[in-house]
């Protein structure tokens, strides 16, 4: 008989050194950090009987070949491509095949090299952007538009226009995050960041500066999965999965803006969240305010704003303001990305923030460590959410 | 592509009229015969009402600025030479929004909310894209 409702829990992490120009090949940072998972849960590799890729060819292997190298056998897969926009659906996708008893442990695994794949990354080699009429991030190669950084340019500098937000304001998210990534011994980036830093960085796609822009980087990450009822006895204490919401899709979505904001063919009426847009509270049975810390996706520091808002924090176009003066970092009303995000930790397609994510419930994160912290959610600026528990 | 050239629009036959009418310089837009919306990108339906009764209508052309960006950075070699250039989404009369460049006018001028017209610019002699001019 098909189970349908057991709870799942992450009982497992593991990540493997984050760096440029790794000289080991993805599937080498992908089976260290596999390791140092199975470690953690003190769980055997022949327990795994799900696996759920965050990456695929051409941006890495796919799920046949990673079985295949690792020696896994397994009886449920799934594999998104590497995208930033399917890091919660991989693992949505996880916690449905435990609860439905497809699979009882499954692993999450991204494993990327982007330094060894720049001419894929917005350049000629990147196929993706030539989708007629334009790709996902607002891509669109025959008007020079080739990386996906161009999508929250375009957002950015609607949002400025609409609500007199400014380039300073938007530099507190990559000065947040270098703080807590200066607190974080794995995170890249070790320098501290100051506005005249951000503000004196090169333009890449105006209104975004360098620092807007996420790291490119190499790394793996992995987080083990199975039902909190096997979870009770395992070695580290379980990370609940307590409710969830997916990506959303169709006419008034733009990937890199919150609805409304008059991207693509978006309406231009912003709103403020909808019942839909907050199911993933009401799923795990809390309110926003029981929110002790926000992981988002921020592959470009305006999708920060846009989280914020997505999820009603603060209101249309109240998010370049609401974060001044500390309140995204540790020790403010709502710390961030506590690791240092893709801006200034590594860019491991976010796996990296939603293994800090497990870290800070188990109370492992030291000198980050939010305190007493219960309950954290992982929301992107295009709607997706969990809510992880303790 | 090769590295040394710009990138063409690919052609489907959803949007196959699209293309043949901007080589005569028309600016159609796919048009639903029975709720009479227009609808961006082209598709095989109408997004609205979901009729299969699609027919392309001619579009003003006139629209506003919705948001731009400048790009400052080369990812293809083919744009490198026009850095630092820009592009800009535009909300046309009809309530879809297009993708294009702003020609005519400097970087300087880019503000969202500028009227502009749509131009005709013969890139190959089978291929002209859509681009923008204040007005």
């Amino acid at each position: 008989m098909v189970q349908l409702s057991r709870e799942v829990a992450i009982v497992g992490i593991g990540q493997s050194e984050f760096g440029r120009n790794l000289p080991q090949s993805q599937l080498g940072l992908g089976a260290t950090a596999l390791r140092m998972a199975l470690e953690d849960a003190q769980l055997d590799r022949s327990d795994i009987d799900g696996l759920a890729l965050h990456m695929g060819w051409p941006l890495g292997a796919d799920y046949d070949r990673m079985a295949d190298v690792y020696g896994l056998e397994v009886d449920w897969v799934y594999q998104c491509w590497t995208h930033g926009r399917f890091v919660t659906s991989t693992l949505q996708a996880a916690v449905m095949a435990i609860s439905t008893g497809m699979a009882d442990v499954v692993a999450c695994i991204t494993a990327i090299s982007f330094t060894r794949e720049l001419g894929i990354l917005g350049g000629p080699g990147d196929a993706e952007g030539m989708r007629e009429h334009g790709a996902t991030h607002g891509e669109n190669p025959v008007y020079g538009l080739t990386s996906p950084s161009v999508g929250a340019a375009l957002a950015m500098q609607r949002y400025m226009a609409l609500y007199g937000a400014t380039s300073e304001q938007l530099a507190a998210v990559p000065i947040a995050f270098r703080k807590h990534a200066l607190l974080n011994p794995a995170a890249i980036m070790k320098k501290p960041l100051t506005l005249a830093d951000h503000q004196a960085s090169r333009m890449i796609v105006d209104p975004l500066h360098l620092f807007d822009c996420s790291l490119i980087t190499d790394g793996a990450a992995v987080v083990l999965l199975t039902t909190a009822e096997r979870a009770r006895d395992m070695a580290k204490r379980p990370v609940h999965i307590a409710g969830m919401q997916a990506i959303r899709s169709g006419r008034s979505e733009f990937i890199f803006a919150p609805p409304g904001l008059g991207i693509n063919q978006q309406p231009t009426e912003r709103v403020t969240p909808r019942e839909r847009d907050l199911a993933v509270y009401r799923r795990a049975d809390i309110g926003r305010d029981a929110v002790q810390g926000l992981y988002t996706y921020d592959a470009f520091s305006p999708l920060v704003l846009f989280a914020l808002e997505r999820f009603g924090f603060c209101g249309p176009g109240e998010a370049a303001a609401w974060i001044q003066d500390g309140r995204i970092e540790l020790g403010g009303a709502l710390p961030m990305n506590t690791s240092g995000g893709l801006l200034s930790e590594a860019h491991v397609c976010a796996w990296n923030s939603i293994n800090e994510m497990v870290r800070q419930l188990r109370g492992e994160a030291g000198p980050r460590q939010i305190a007493d912290a219960a309950v954290l959610q992982w929301g992107t600026c295009w709607g997706d959410s969990i809510i992880m528990r303790n | 592509m090769d590295d040394e050239t710009k990138p063409l629009p690919r052609i489907t036959p959803d949007d196959q009229i699209f293309w043949d009418s901007a080589r005569q310089h028309r600016l159609m837009l796919p048009t639903c015969s029975h709720c009479q919306r227009r609808s961006w990108p082209p598709g095989p339906v109408c997004p609205y009402c979901f009729s299969d009764d699609l027919t392309w209508t001619e579009a003003s052309g006139r629209g506003i600025v919705s948001s731009w960006v400048v790009v400052h950075k080369a990812w293809l070699p083919a744009f490198a030479a026009d850095i630092p250039y820009n592009a800009v989404q535009v909300r046309l009369e009809e309530d879809v929004s297009l993708t294009g460049n702003l020609v005519g006018a400097g970087n300087d001028s880019l503000r969202v909310g500028l009227p502009v017209q749509a131009v005709f610019d013969d890139v190959t002699p089978e291929v002209t894209l859509i681009r923008f001019k204040p007005g």
